[in-house]
């Protein structure tokens, strides 16, 4: 039935369908995934994010909140370097994940 | 049949030659035709040139039959090893000679060869080949007994390792544990045979050699046929493109499996790591374990420790490289955004080829007491420098590179060679030695001379630009793996720092220097398995009690400063630290 | 004869144990390292949350000791257990005999010269939190010229494990809003910027101090912890840091930046916990016995500990366990 108008899509997530099989598959190899606190220091100091909008934070982010294509397109400009698993104050493998997302 | 020329118990060990020859020439074919073609036309080029030929000949004498490498580490496996194999090698050699120059006496009864001897001397080993010449026969008992000497050896390094100097030996499965036994009972059993001359032990003798030549191939054995060819491959200059393939194959196959690695890796301070050690991994490639060997190779530190001990000189850390590159990606890298940038701006600078360009590097952007110290020594060399990444640059690739994504790795190392050479300068600094390794490796930048900053400031000092005042702090110096054992400068640092202070000794120096443990080139560790081996290199750094630990790589700096009882510093930090 | 009961460290946690102990009829001695009783909070010019004058409690601490038989300048050497208590040899030669030891050996404070990417001894114009609060005494420091904008980097070596630290400092934010809220006061004119990652405002008035620096005094929070710090051709500081919550990495020019540093355990006293035999937990400050009903005791009979050497803890916290140290020895000495 066509009344002529229709609801806009909502912009909100939808925790209740998001599909968590990437994030839950780098979980198990990385534990530390978890430990996360956001404090943005890897997005800081990021080689890449000098000159693009790479931010490793908003790709864990994205993971778990059904946005895997954009993480999957954020994480092409990494260049690897390995600074944010250097700063990184929770220790986690950072390098480790990033490779482990592009398989 | 006449038994003077043949005896059916030679049979089993006829055909189990026969097998072994047929499988290393069918092997030689195969690798050889599995080099990419440029590197085969290289390898017939170096069989001819003088220089590799030479080469070739010293190391085929040097290392299958004497060992010398293993003689450097260890002296008495050095020993163990050169008894077997060169000990074997002067029996058939011996005995060859003797075929085709003497008369054999009648057949296995051999009478009156006592009388030819002088009266103290009584042959053990000569009836089968018998001889008019005493001389041949106290060889052939000299080496005979060198070979059991080793095999003893042996023995006694299966049963209790520490004996020998060897803490972990690695863990073989049952083939290859049967191999070593046929190994070992070969020359007792020919001994048994020649002394007691029944007929039941001369057959036991050929069938053991025979179990010896059917199982080689299919174990580690086989190293003894690869390792020659390996030699004269390794002296032609190639690299390994693949892991299971040509140059990588004969590698292998190469690796005697001997454990000298799992001592000597860093992983090895937590024993549960010492599976994840070079030999481990050799291991599983040549099976086919292709998981286990991902596994392990993204495991390593790539730090070459391995490579420096290998008594074959397998270039482990380059095959696990291949191996790195052989894993498929679903998602590239998209590097394009760096097309249009541009850093460095030498407009400024009059003499462009005067000027020193400095390259921080990611990681010395995060030790900024690196940066201000080697801005200090530049100002006070009155060189004229820029900074090449001074808001933060382009990394040099090798992070990338040690993931085994060579091409992402390369748009990366193009936009900074353009960048270099836009900046007209002749001289490149670096202060990270994994920067340094790929610029040194992989870039193309001629005309531009590539330093570290302990080459750069070294030289500095020796020209006389830099004046530094000597204290009397006691350093130790840890040499980082891609400055060290990827280059082998070990004699700058040390030399800058005797000029500013004293310099002591840490427990293991230069080649077999402990990494850090930060190490970029592993992506498995966990930060809990670094620590330990950090605080294993820490240990052996504090032997001599230094007041203060000294590096020349920030990553080893930063890593070392977290566990270290006393202070961590750059060498550039120190040297701006003393100068006048 | 009244019991000696032996307490090592004067600061809040000492002195104030001292003074219940003493009223309590026990013969308390302190042994304090430095030259002076009141510890860190003796350094300290305003307290948190209610900009309380710091020396007003350090002289009423002080006043409730000063018959309290004190030893300046002086530490612990070696320490036995004895048929009934303990035999302490001091490094001014004495050696005293003590029923009890009271562990208040407090708290060090991070070095900020091992967040080197902070540039702390690097740059002129980073400081740290403690320096800051001398200048709020003092009135001299020559690195706070007239600032026209400054940062406060909280978490400095706390909550991470890139210097072994993985806990919670717990002070830090709270000191961290004071001071933004106290150098406004001196410049009015000054932007005031804190980094934060979670502003752990959980005491009593705490929350109405941060909606004074929200309403009062203008300090701008940024959701992100500063990663590097480097210098501008002007001797300025550039910092970077992400502002997680617009989700950019930003860059920022500072003429000072404070470092709010982590409190560590105090390790001049490993030697002495080594000898009576009392342990450190995960974050390396002292074991107790549990943190509920055995938070004074030690897995050693006799031995107790107060303060910020079990953890990090604020003034009032400190206070309480002093306090309630007091009692447990009471109880000890009195086998209740």
């Amino acid at each position: 039935m066509d009344f002529g108008f229709c609801l806009s899509p909502s912009s909100h997530v939808k925790m209740d369908s998001v599909d968590l099989t990437t994030f839950n598959r780098l979980k198990e190899t990385n534990p530390d995934i978890n430990t996360c606190i956001a404090c943005g220091s890897c997005t800081a100091t990021c080689t890449a994010g000098h000159f693009t909008e790479m931010s490793f934070r908003r790709i864990l982010l994205m993971l778990q909140r059904g946005k895997e294509d954009e993480a999957k397109k954020m994480i092409q400009r990494c260049m690897l370097c390995g600074k944010c698993t250097l700063v990184c104050p929770r220790g986690i493998n950072i390098r480790k994940i990033l490779l482990d997302i592009t398989r | 049949m006449n038994p003077q020329i043949f005896h059916p118990f030679v049979l089993p060990f006829v055909i189990g030659m026969a097998f072994v020859l047929t499988y290393c020439v069918v092997g030689l074919l195969r690798v050889i035709g599995q080099l990419p073609k440029d590197d085969r036309k290289k390898f017939w080029r170096s069989l001819v040139t003088p220089k590799t030929a030479w080469a070739n000949v010293r190391d085929l004498f040097g290392d299958c039959l004497f060992h010398v490498k293993i003689w450097k580490r260890n002296p008495i496996l050095g020993y163990m090893h050169t008894a077997i194999a060169f000990g074997w090698f002067m029996i058939i050699v011996i005995g060859h000679v003797m075929l085709f120059t003497l008369k054999p006496l009648e057949g296995i009864e051999a009478q009156g060869v006592e009388r030819m001897l002088p009266n103290f001397y009584y042959p053990i080993f000569y009836k089968f080949f018998a001889t008019e010449t005493p001389v041949f026969a106290i060889l052939m008992d000299f080496f005979l007994l060198m070979i059991i000497s080793g095999i003893l050896i042996a023995v006694v390094k299966k049963i209790h390792s520490k004996i020998v100097g060897v803490k972990r030996v690695t863990k073989f499965g049952f083939a290859d544990n049967m191999i070593r036994f046929a190994l070992w009972t070969i020359f007792p059993f020919r001994l048994i045979a020649e002394k007691t001359n029944i007929m039941a032990f001369w057959w036991i003798y050929s069938i053991d050699l025979c179990v010896f030549m059917f199982m080689l191939p299919f174990t580690r054995y086989m190293h003894i046929p690869t390792e020659a060819l390996f030699i004269l491959l390794r002296h032609a200059g190639l690299k390994p493109r693949e892991p299971r393939k040509g140059y990588a194959l004969a590698q292998l196959y190469s690796c005697p499996s001997c454990g000298l690695c799992i001592d000597a890796c860093p992983m090895s301070v937590n024993d549960s790591n010492s599976g994840n050690t070079s030999a481990y991994f050799m291991k599983k490639l040549r099976n086919g374990d292709k998981e286990e060997a991902q596994r392990i190779a993204e495991t390593c530190m790539q730090c070459g420790k391995c490579v420096a001990v290998c008594p074959v000189s397998i270039e482990s850390c380059d095959i696990k490289m291949s191996q790195r590159e052989a894993v498929p990606y679903q998602i590239h890298s998209d590097h394009s955004y760096l097309d249009g940038y541009t850093c460095t701006d030498t407009s400024n600078v009059s003499d462009k080829k005067a000027c020193v360009l400095y390259f921080a590097g990611c990681m010395t952007q995060l030790t900024p007491k690196i940066m201000r110290a080697m801005k200090q020594i530049m100002e006070a060399a009155g060189e004229k420098y820029e900074f090449l990444d001074k808001d933060g640059g382009i990394c040099c690739g090798r992070p990338m590179l040690l993931s085994g994504k060579r091409a992402e790795a390369q748009a990366m190392m193009a936009k900074n060679t353009e960048l270099i050479k836009a900046s007209g300068a002749t001289k490149l600094v670096l202060s990270c030695p994994i920067c340094y390794k790929v610029f040194k490796e992989e870039y193309h930048l001629e005309g531009v001379e590539i330093l570290h900053h302990t080459q750069y400031i070294d030289a500095l000092l020796k020209q006389g630009k830099l004046k530094v005042g000597k204290n009397d702090v006691n350093y130790v110096y840890h040499d980082p793996c891609e400055l060290g054992r990827a280059f082998g400068v070990y004699d700058e640092p040390r030399e800058v720092l005797e000029n500013v202070g004293h310099l002591r000794k840490a427990k293991s120096e230069k080649e077999l220097s402990i990494c850090c443990g930060g190490s970029l080139g592993s992506f498995n560790l966990t930060q809990k398995e670094r620590d330990e081996i950090t605080e294993n290199s820490v240990a052996d750094l504090m032997f001599n009690q230094p007041d203060e630990i000294v590096t020349a790589c920030p990553l080893c700096l930063k890593t070392f400063a977290r566990k270290s009882p006393v202070a961590v510093k750059d060498l550039a930090e120190v040297v701006a630290g003393q100068l006048q | 004869m009244k019991e000696n009961i032996l307490i090592i460290g004067g600061g809040a946690a000492g002195m104030e144990a001292a003074a219940q102990l003493q009223q309590m009829g026990m013969n308390p001695i302190i042994v304090e390292k430095s030259e002076a009783l009141g510890g860190h909070v003796a350094q300290w010019d305003r307290l948190f949350p209610a900009f309380h004058p710091a020396k007003d409690v350090v002289d009423a601490m002080l006043d409730r000791v000063k018959d309290v038989k004190t030893y300046l300048n002086t530490e612990v050497t070696d320490i036995q257990r004895t048929g009934g208590g303990f035999h302490a040899v001091l490094s001014n030669g004495e050696t005293l005999d003590a029923k009890a030891v009271v562990l208040a050996t407090g708290f060090d404070v991070f070095k900020a010269e091992r967040k080197q990417e902070y540039g702390y001894g690097i740059y002129n114009n980073v400081m740290t939190s403690v320096e800051l609060e001398k200048f709020f005494r003092t009135g001299k420091d020559e690195r706070i010229n007239n600032p026209k904008r400054i940062g406060f980097v909280h978490c400095v070596g706390a909550r991470d494990v890139k210097v072994c630290n993985t806990y919670c400092s717990k002070v830090c934010c709270a000191t961290a809003l004071k001071q933004a809220c106290e150098i406004k006061e001196v410049f009015p004119e000054a932007e005031v910027y804190t980094f934060y990652m979670d502003l752990r405002m959980f005491g009593p008035g705490y929350e109405d101090l941060y909606l004074k620096t929200q309403k009062d005094f203008d300090v701008k929070c940024v959701r992100g912890r500063v990663c590097e710090v480097s210098e501008d051709m002007d001797g300025k500081l550039v910092i970077k840091a992400e502002d997680t919550l617009f989700g950019k990495p930003l860059r920022m020019t500072l003429d000072v930046l404070v470092l709010m540093c982590s409190m560590e355990k105090d390790k001049s006293i490993d030697a002495i916990q080594q000898k009576l035999g009392v342990g450190n937990n995960s974050d390396g400050f002292m074991q107790n016995k549990d943190m509920y009903l055995g938070m004074n005791d030690t897995a050693q009979d006799g031995v107790f500990v107060a303060g910020a050497c079990t953890a990090p803890k604020s003034l009032p916290d400190t206070i309480g366990e002093a306090r309630s140290v007091a009692v447990q020895v009471y109880n000890y000495i009195n086998k209740v």
